[in-house]
């Protein structure tokens, strides 16, 4: 499974956890673990203790569910800093937009070329509305 | 209007690119079909029962004559020569190949136009008051704030993958000509009583199965903090609206489930974390917006305006005009104008259809007679909104040649109308039938005249793209056992007093529904009284008379 991370072909790196958030929250969480967490979770909870995280990864179980774009977003808003990283039904047409969002990290689906993948990030250089890249339209700047 | 800026083209040039390659990676099976489905959808793209359907997005309903001339210029080269308007104010392409579509992007942008979440389940085209900025009842002109919000939504990283679809009108005059009460965010635009203007901001409404008033989710809102508030309201959505059922997935369904005091406070509680931050609007950008939408040069009143005695003079030697006059023009706020409503209710024509003569035609009556532009409306007409007293027979003499004078405006036939069965392949019946047959069966204008205002919406399925359901006639087909039959309701309405029409009673088979909607016409003519329209006298008897009528010899003889 090809990984970006940080705009780049990623060839090593740590393995998607999964070890999921609530067992994780429910056995004596540790500073620097990493989790799975996906749409189902108490986000409140998540965001009190994100900066105990050294990686997120949110699972998108369908290309179709949105929750993760806002899950990323409000955790960089909070000023998360470690690793949020798209797992599950992630393919390159969605990968610029979650990058905008504020995940770093790409776990591809088995079908998508990485290389090709790459090219996605960016693909529309302007946006008419800040998000967690911190890029928006002239006025906000 | 707005014109774009080296920003906007670069967007909608690289979004054009973007397409091509989504198409040509389908085409050569990279693309899983399911997936591909999400991605055309946001570009407007449909599959319907016989070809692909294309929506091209008119921001709040505004065009230049220029891009009204390419859209007929995709007509002919890449469909069958005329388009459709819906009641979102966009405008449909029924014929075009899938193979097409990037083609036809690259000629709208060239025009700035695009067709960006035209469909799908992200935010929509926002919607407005066709009249806006030139009516005599408005309270403040809503465009610049469309451009606001459609420049927010426009590839919104966030939101892009929402539960269902995301409908956004402004209203901002007395009248509510947007059906803000029926979307899944309405806003209001008006002064408070300290003088200050701001939005009231309604929120769930909506039609399809389950039809809903939209409920006020914040009184006043400042201006300034518009998109973080729709931010706000479009964050609570995204993150706990249904997802696991696609027919209660809309707002409006979340909204009615916590309660709209307990939804009120979820947005609140998001709204206090960004108000005042990077989304706060500077006074500087809403002015910069505000500077597109100037009034134009109007001529001086005296050289605009027709006397009295000239006005008349010209209504006696054309009475036909006269009509038209009064039935196709309202009141503009520049004395010496007039705003004019360019039916698309015609008897040969589908409700919304336009040919590319007609579109051509069009455009150049917008460049000869009100500033080279023109809207089109949620009752699926176009308006020239500028025109000079002194033009109006010039103009109605022109429209006439165009087969598009017609002075049906607010009357029977000046109807909604779904594409249905003819068309769209989630259609249970025909709709294009319907209107044809009615047009032929009410085609005495007098008689029209004579019932004046009536609003018949039809729609060939439960997702009531025809909005059914705030006609004061509303009329849903669906498929009882194989047959198209078509069920009636009345007592609706999408404007200030907005009301959910009810179910009459049992459906009507097709080839009875002109028959039924004769003898509904008849209890009206019988029992109103003075200047009683059709709507109000509904809420006043009920349905009791109605009931009668349609049904009443038919259970007397079943007895």
């Amino acid at each position: 499974m090809a990984l970006i991370k940080d705009q780049q072909l990623s060839i090593s790196h740590a393995v998607t956890p999964d070890v999921r958030f609530i067992d994780w929250l429910n056995n004596s969480p540790t500073q620097g673990d990493s989790v799975l967490t996906n749409g189902e979770d108490d986000l409140p909870s998540l965001l009190a203790s994100a900066n105990k995280l050294a990686m997120i990864a949110i699972e998108f179980g369908t290309f179709a569910d949105g929750r993760g774009f806002s899950m990323a977003r409000m955790l960089r808003r909070d000023g998360y800093q470690g690793e949020i990283r798209a797992v599950g039904d992630v393919a390159m047409d969605r990968i610029d937009f979650m990058q905008r969002v504020g995940f770093n990290a790409f776990e591809l689906r088995d079908d998508q070329d990485a290389a090709q993948a790459l090219t996605k990030l960016g693909e529309v250089s302007v946006h008419f509305q800040p998000s967690a890249d911190g890029k928006g339209p002239a006025y906000m700047t | 209007m707005y014109a774009y800026n080296q920003f906007d083209q670069t967007l909608v040039d690289q979004r054009v690119d973007q397409y091509r390659d989504q198409t040509h990676r389908y085409l050569a099976g990279e693309i899983p079909e399911d997936e591909f489905r999400v991605l055309r959808l946001m570009n407007g793209l449909y599959i319907q029962r016989l070809a692909p359907m294309l929506r091209v997005a008119i921001p709040y309903g505004l065009m230049k004559s220029e891009q009204l001339r390419v859209l007929a210029q995709i007509s002919r080269t890449y469909d069958k020569g005329y388009g459709h308007f819906t009641t979102r104010q966009n405008m449909q392409f029924n014929w075009p190949t899938l193979e097409s579509v990037p083609d036809i992007l690259a000629d709208l942008a060239k025009v700035q136009m695009h067709a960006i979440q035209t469909s799908g389940a992200c935010i929509r085209n926002t919607t407005t008051d066709p009249f806006a900025g030139v009516s005599a009842d408005e309270i403040e002109d809503t465009r610049p704030w469309c451009e606001l919000i459609r420049q927010w939504s426009t590839l919104h990283p966030e939101f892009a993958y929402l539960p269902r679809k995301f409908k956004i009108a402004v209203s901002g005059s007395s009248s509510d000509r947007a059906a803000s009460q029926v979307h899944d965010i309405g806003l209001h635009l008006y002064r408070n009583e300290a003088g200050e203007m701001g939005f009231e901001v309604l929120v769930g409404g909506g039609l399809g199965r389950t039809p809903v008033i939209g409920k006020t989710v914040r009184q006043f809102l400042e201006p300034q903090e518009l998109l973080s508030y729709l931010d706000a309201v479009l964050r609570v959505y995204n993150l706990n609206g249904r997802r696991d059922n696609k027919y209660k997935a809309r707002i409006k369904i979340l909204v009615n489930a916590v309660g709209i005091n307990a939804f009120a406070e979820m947005v609140e509680a998001e709204w206090q974390l960004i108000k005042g931050k990077e989304l706060r609007l500077p006074d500087a950008e809403i002015e910069r917006v505000k500077g597109f939408f100037k009034a134009p040069d109007y001529l001086s009143t005296e050289y605009a305006a027709l006397t009295e005695s000239d006005l008349e003079g010209a209504f006696a030697e054309h009475p036909q005009f006269a009509t038209w006059y009064r039935q196709n023009t309202r009141d503009h706020k520049q004395p010496g104008y007039r705003i004019v409503i360019v039916g698309l209710k015609n008897q040969l024509q589908a409700p919304g259809d336009v040919s590319h003569q007609q579109m051509d035609g069009i455009a150049a009556l917008a460049d000869e007679f009100s500033f080279a532009e023109l809207r089109s409306t949620h009752d699926q007409n176009l308006v020239l909104a500028d025109v000079a007293q002194r033009d109006l027979l010039s103009l109605w003499l022109k429209l006439q040649g165009l087969g598009m004078a017609r002075a049906n405006v607010g009357t029977l036939t000046d109807m909604i109308n779904c594409p249905g069965l003819d068309f769209c392949s989630l259609a249970n019946a025909e709709t294009l039938i319907l209107s044809r047959q009615i047009n032929e069966t009410f085609d005495d204008m007098d008689y029209q005249y004579e019932l004046g205002e009536i609003q018949l919406k039809i729609s060939g399925c439960i997702n009531a793209c025809g909005h059914h359901h705030v006609g004061h006639i509303g009329i849903l087909g669906v498929e009882k056992g194989g047959k198209q039959v078509y069920q009636f309701s009345l007592g609706g309405s999408a404007s200030n007093d907005a009301s959910l029409g009810k179910i009459l009673g049992r459906s009507i088979d097709q080839d009875q529904v002109v028959v039924v909607l004769g003898k509904i016409l008849d209890v009206y003519v019988q029992l109103r009284e003075t200047d009683e329209t059709f709507l109000k006298l509904v809420r006043r008897v009920g349905f009791a008379p109605f009931k009668e009528r349609v049904y009443g010899t038919h259970q007397r003889s079943a007895a």
